[in-house]
């Protein structure tokens, strides 16, 4: 699978992004051009993954039917910026950044930076394992991430951005407030710099975890039954999370990828039957406005939450 | 009869281990796949991707020790020097080392230089301890890395600087420092000159030694990236980035005999004992076997945005087996 999606990859870089760089005079920065293109490149796959099949899970085992699909758009732009287009560039160059700093000022005074495989040295050279390992801490954190984002009255201004789409498809996954995404990038920057995590090294591998996500907000009854339920978070568990009845503070399904984190820690919720998503409390303009209608709702909700802005009407 | 059979025995079992190290040190390629976190080894003869030994995170170069005993590979993300046996591939040791990017050894033995690219760093180390001497915050984006013949002076390009830097090995203090043009990269001392190759540009920029003066430039190609001068010393190669081409300079007059057309993003080469050149594709997962007498070129697959290459089939090297040269056609 990788190695035609490396080729494509190499192609824009080669045919596009490069020759673009060396006419802006930003030569120095190919190296990054070629790993932008190819997080587009895996993206764009994901993107296709998703379509061709939630699609038809959509259309053929829904659990809501909607007369038009209007508000949808503004997921899909999320989806497409988040996976493909600017926002995985600027994650790219802050991180890199970031990280050879790091590194260096450890360095300075004789320490290394650390990562799994030197604490663990039995899974060097075992991309699988080390991979799942990388997965299971990174969304351990995301899980406290997401529970506490609910819990503070300020973060879930912005959260609710998320929870306010009454039309909940597989294109939602990406739609949050770009403050709230910024928090996460802090929030996994930091685990990522404690554990030395190197996503470009597992491409297939958080394609088909960035594919599970997605699959999880579809408008479908498909569930992976009762042991698969426990082992992967399938649509009817998020659902729950979405759930209007479970906007805000007291949640349940805090999780994105495993489960276990909300069973471990009495958040999970495997008896809920799936039905209607969205935030009533949350303002309108989040729900179905557009890209910048809800980004400046949620900046106003953010604000007021924070006493900063007084509620305006 | 009993000690017969066994000194026939060790002596096959010696012999036979003699001509599979001397068939192995004869054709070994090593690929350097920065975004595959992995050393691809190649078999020369059968031009065939024969092992992949794994690194953690991000390795770029590579460099053979003046003993000849390890080739060096800097892991930059990993921040860790390794190890490989040259003739083998297996992997001796590692050591901590923070974002070795570029590294080379002075023609002397006596100095490594490693840059730093991400941190902007030049690091100058003793050879023998890996002791290092000097730290330099020189510039932004510190790059390849090249000696004056009697060691005492090391250029590296500062690639975000747009500088060429000439620094003083002994002392660390910088000899004096250049703006080059946009994003420099290779650089090569040749016959008493510098040559830079300037890769925002379309070629190299020939420097004096002695007091940094740019004396010329020489359009090669869009994209200049990086400089090799054949074996036999005749025949001069300068990759170039964006146009995909590798240019054949007369290394006397620097003019351009030819150019041949190499998509991929040419990057690093190595000639081989059949005067053929080895050439990575950065953005095509794969290594080119050129022939430059021809044009024509086979490909091998490699792992991700392969960068370094290096083959074990040079004559100098006194691991090759006695009886059994490499020999350079
Ligand atoms: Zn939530
Ligand atoms: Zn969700």
């Amino acid at each position: 699978m990788s190695d035609p999606l490396d080729t494509i990859a190499g192609w824009i870089a080669e045919h596009a992004a490069i020759p673009l760089l060396w006419h802006l005079g930003l030569m120095q920065w190919e190296d990054l051009a070629y790993g932008w293109a190819l997080f587009a490149v895996y993206g764009a796959v994901q993107v296709a993954l998703m379509y061709a099949i939630c699609l038809p899970l959509e259309r053929f085992f829904p659990i809501e039917h909607w007369p038009d699909h209007r508000v949808e758009w503004t997921d899909m732009f999320y989806t497409i910026l988040a996976r493909v287009g600017i926002l995985p560039l600027f994650t790219f160059v802050l991180f890199f950044r970031v990280q050879a700093a790091f590194s260096g000022l450890l360095a300075d005074h004789d320490l290394v930076a650390p990562t799994l495989e030197r604490a663990i040295p039995a899974l060097f050279g075992h991309p699988v394992p080390t991979f799942i390992l990388y997965a299971l801490i990174l969304d351990f954190a995301d899980y406290w991430r997401h529970r506490l984002s609910h819990r503070f009255r300020w973060w879930y201004a912005l959260h609710a951005l998320h929870h306010a789409q009454r039309q909940m498809t597989f294109w939602s996954d990406d739609r949050n407030h770009l403050l709230d995404d910024l928090i996460a990038a802090l929030w996994f920057g930091v685990i990522a710099l404690a554990i030395g995590v190197a996503p470009l090294q597992f491409p297939v591998l958080v394609l088909v975890l960035r594919f599970l996500e997605s699959l999880s907000h579809a408008n479908t009854r498909l569930s992976f039954g009762w042991l698969g339920d426990r082992l992967l978070i399938s649509p009817r568990f998020h659902r729950a999370h979405h759930a209007i009845r479970a906007a805000g503070a007291k949640s349940c399904n805090y999780g994105a990828v495993f489960p276990f984190w909300d069973m471990l820690f009495g958040t999970a919720d495997f008896t809920a039957t799936p039905g209607m998503t969205g935030d009533p409390k949350a303002d309108e303009a989040l729900a179905s406005g557009s890209y910048l209608a809800q980004q400046w709702a949620g900046l106003r909700g953010f604000l007021h939450a924070l006493g900063v802005m007084e509620h305006s009407q | 009869m009993r000690w017969m059979t066994l000194s026939l025995v060790l002596f096959s079992v010696i012999l036979f281990s003699l001509a599979s190290t001397a068939a192995r040190a004869q054709g070994l390629a090593f690929v350097i796949d920065s975004g595959a976190a992995a050393i691809s080894v190649v078999d020369v003869a059968s031009a065939r991707e024969i092992r992949r030994v794994p690194v953690l995170r991000e390795p770029h170069h590579m460099a053979l020790t003046p003993d000849h005993r390890f080739l060096l590979i800097g892991d930059t993300a990993g921040n860790e020097l390794i190890f490989l046996d040259p003739v083998s591939g297996g992997v001796a040791r590692r050591i901590p080392m923070p974002d070795p990017y570029q590294l080379q050894f002075s023609p002397d033995g006596k100095t490594l230089v490693v840059t730093e690219l991400a941190r902007n760093r030049v690091d100058i180390y003793d050879a023998g301890s890996y002791h290092l001497r000097f730290r330099l915050a020189l510039g932004s984006f510190p790059s390849h890395i090249n000696f004056s013949p009697d060691s005492k002076t090391a250029f590296v390009t500062l690639q975000q600087s747009n500088q060429l830097v000439a620094i003083a090995t002994g002392s660390g203090d910088v000899r004096w420092k250049i703006d080059i043009g946009d994003t420099p990269a290779g650089v090569l001392w040749l016959d008493g000159r510098v040559l830079v190759a300037v890769m925002g540009r379309d070629g190299l920029a020939v420097v004096n030694p002695a007091n940094g003066a740019i004396e010329r430039r020489v359009a090669t190609g869009r994209g200049a990236h990086n400089l090799f001068l054949s074996p036999d010393g005749r025949t001069l190669y300068v990759a170039n980035r964006v146009d995909g081409t590798i240019a054949v300079l007369d290394p006397k007059t620097l003019v351009v005999q030819r150019e041949i057309s190499l998509p991929g993003g040419p990057d690093d080469l190595d000639f081989a004992p059949d005067g053929k050149l080895w050439v990575t594709r950065r953005f095509a997962h794969s290594v080119a076997v050129l022939d430059p007498a021809s044009g024509k070129y086979e490909i091998i697959e490699v792992g991700r945005s392969p960068h370094g290459i290096w083959l074990n089939t040079h004559d100098h090297l006194p691991r090759a087996v006695a009886g059994a040269p490499a020999g350079h056609s």
